[in-house]
């Protein structure tokens, strides 16, 4: 078989799901072998082992590059040997990211975990790839098809014409032709290597502001390595409510994250799949997808989810960033005036993060924040309901970053956070470029511990 | 130095319990390459001998390695404990099963069976990985004289001696 095209063919035995033989030689011909509890695919041409133990492989190989694999395929059963040459160790990076992810779910599925720690990522180059003969099983019945999955969504994101479409138009996808039930999209702040909930589906609560620093759990270190990270199987270290449980408990960020909003993601995912999406080399956000079933990504659902977010990244860049036409329901008309008799719904505000509390309940913080204290002191104070985003970006009030301002995923974010709150006050589109504050009582701005209005 | 006592009574009953099994040589160019065996039993007519099952047609290249050389590894692992042990040695020979060790081949796969459906694998599976016709079986008879711990960890590797037989 030839190793360019096979190694393409034969990522299911590359999942790690069973162990293969790894059989090496010393200098003196004498032979060694061992079990490989890891391995994994690169491109068509490599692979990679884990390096955990300094061992007599790990002195073999160094000293003859030449190698034997003995793996089977998880589901037929079929034995392929790879004859394969070894390059390099990676220690950090992407490749290494990916392999030490996947490791901590084979880990936690075989009972290691504590036991395997990933010291380097092995790479191998394939040089020739032989099917052992013997008796296999038929192949299982096949997945849906991903290809119609993908070409199905890409014409539904290519019409989309408001950020605020798109995400949704996404999540309808993932849900409707992808079969995924628990999706999130987190938007990043490079300027603060953190990544916040714009949108979700499959939980509760959309947990729209909840925040997760680069570097942790799956969506974290997708991010931060700008690699797609898959897990087959249950790995609680990278589960996204555990690690963000434990950056707050570790203190160091507990100040600075966002802690009051409820997060969404399985208690304990059996599959973890996220995939960073880019817009050239800007990270605008990560999608990660989740399943309580093991094995529910397979690497063919990561290259199409990989495919679905290289155009969903400058899609989302050129909405952002142009104020193109807004594809919503036409303007409704205005809201009826808030109910004059009914008590005010307190709103404070506290200036040196930005946080909001409604009715001292805290509901968001950080230029979010800041933008709808900007927005309820504009409608307090000169009557506005309205108010355009061309406006809004200039508005130094509201602390946007200079950059990138991602204020239209702020606004989504905002306004799926109130809906979360059911508040008595919401952000709703206003027709082209522009929103409006819908109140149906009346407020009370108070600025830190002092009533501003 | 090859030491018959490094095959204590405690490593043969360990390695014949109907472990996983995969079996190395090397092609004398510096190519190690392997198959999973079918089964293991102490050699009745060789002291500190094991007589190792495999089935010929998959075992093509490691058994013009054992040709070449006579030098074998042999990696036996208990599925639901991990621990795992390497045996070495340099006489080995490939000889045509006799009766016991044709009787072997459905215990082993049987009991390969209830181990691996503790870790998930379905019986199916199991018995497709380890099927072989009786006229496909072949024998790798040899002593080994050196024996590792392999168990997953960081005395993975360490050479096991008769005080310590097992890892």
């Amino acid at each position: 078989m030839s190793p360019l095209r096979g190694v393409d063919t034969l990522r299911s035995c590359l999942e790690g799901i069973l162990p293969a033989g790894l059989a090496t030689c010393a200098p003196d011909g004498t032979p060694n072998v061992t079990y490989v509890s890891q391995l994994m695919y690169v491109d068509p041409e490599h692979v990679a082992l884990s390096f955990q133990f300094f061992n007599k492989t790990r002195e073999n190989i160094l000293a003859n590059p030449h190698a034997t694999v003995l793996m089977m395929d998880p589901d037929t059963a079929t034995r392929y040997r790879l004859s394969i040459r070894y390059l390099r160790t990676e220690t950090a990076g992407p490749l290494f990211e990916r392999m030490k992810a996947t490791l901590a779910g084979i880990a936690s599925h075989t009972g290691m975990a504590g036991v395997f720690r990933l010291r380097g990522a092995d790479v191998y180059r394939v040089l020739a790839i032989e099917a052992v003969p013997g008796r296999s099983l038929p192949p299982p019945e096949a997945r849906a098809p991903l290809l119609p999955a993908l070409r199905r969504s890409v014409d539904a994101l290519s019409g989309c014409r408001s950020l605020e479409h798109l995400i949704d138009t996404l999540a309808l996808c993932l849900e409707r032709h992808f079969g995924i039930a628990h999706q999130m999209l987190l938007m990043a702040d490079a300027l603060r290597q953190r990544l916040y909930i714009v949108a979700s589906r499959g939980y509760a609560s959309s947990g729209a502001g909840a925040e997760i620093p680069y570097g942790v759990g799956v969506i974290g270190v997708a991010a931060r390595e700008r690699t797609p990270i898959r897990i087959i199987f249950p790995a609680a270290e990278y589960a996204y409510s555990r690690a963000i449980r434990e950056q707050l408990e570790g203190g160091a960020l507990a100040d600075r994250l966002e802690a009051g909003i409820p997060l969404p993601g399985l208690p304990d995912p059996s599959s973890q799949l996220a995939v960073p999406v880019h817009a050239g080399d800007r990270l605008m956000a990560v999608l990660y997808v989740e399943s309580d079933q093991q094995y529910r990504f397979n690497y063919d659902m990561e290259d199409a989810l990989v495919a679905l977010c290289a155009m969903l990244g400058p899609c989302m860049c050129a909405l952002q960033s142009e104020a193109l036409e807004d594809d919503a329901a036409p303007a409704t008309p205005a809201q009826p005036p808030p109910d004059a008799s009914a008590p005010p719904l307190r709103v404070r505000y506290f200036a040196q993060d930005g946080s909001v509390f409604l009715d001292d309940a805290y509901l968001i913080k950080g230029v979010a924040g800041s933008i709808l204290w900007t927005l309820l002191q504009d409608h307090q104070t000169l009557g506005r309901c309205e108010f355009s985003k061309r406006e809004m970006r200039l508005d130094s009030r509201l602390r946007l970053p200079e950059v990138v301002d991602n204020l239209d995923a702020r606004l989504i974010l905002l306004s799926r956070r109130l809906a979360d709150r059911q508040a008595d006050l919401r952000i709703e589109k206003a027709g082209r470029g522009r929103i409006r504050l819908a109140l149906t009582r009346p407020v009370s701005l108070i600025a830190g511990g002092t009533q501003a209005a | 130095m090859p030491s018959p006592a490094i095959l204590t009574p405690e490593l043969v009953r360990f390695v014949t319990s109907h472990l996983s099994i995969h079996i190395a040589a090397s092609d004398g160019g510096g190519q190690a390459t392997l198959v999973r065996g079918l089964g293991c039993r102490a050699d009745p007519a060789v002291a500190g001998g094991l007589r190792l099952l495999a089935a010929r047609p998959q075992a093509e290249p490691v058994l013009r390695g054992i040709a070449a050389d006579g030098r074998v590894a042999v990696v036996f692992s208990e599925p639901e404990t991990h621990r795992t042990v390497q045996l070495k040695a340099r006489d080995a020979r490939v000889l045509a099963p006799d009766d016991d060790d044709t009787a072997l081949l459905a215990p082993y796969t049987d009991t390969l069976v209830t181990r691996l459906a503790c870790v998930g694998t379905p019986e199916p599976f199991v018995r497709a990985l380890l099927a072989c016709p009786p006229d496909e079986l072949i024998v790798v008879c040899a002593t080994p004289d050196e024996v590792f711990g392999q168990t997953p960890g960081p005395l993975a590797g360490e050479r096991l001696d008769a005080a310590h037989p097992l890892p």
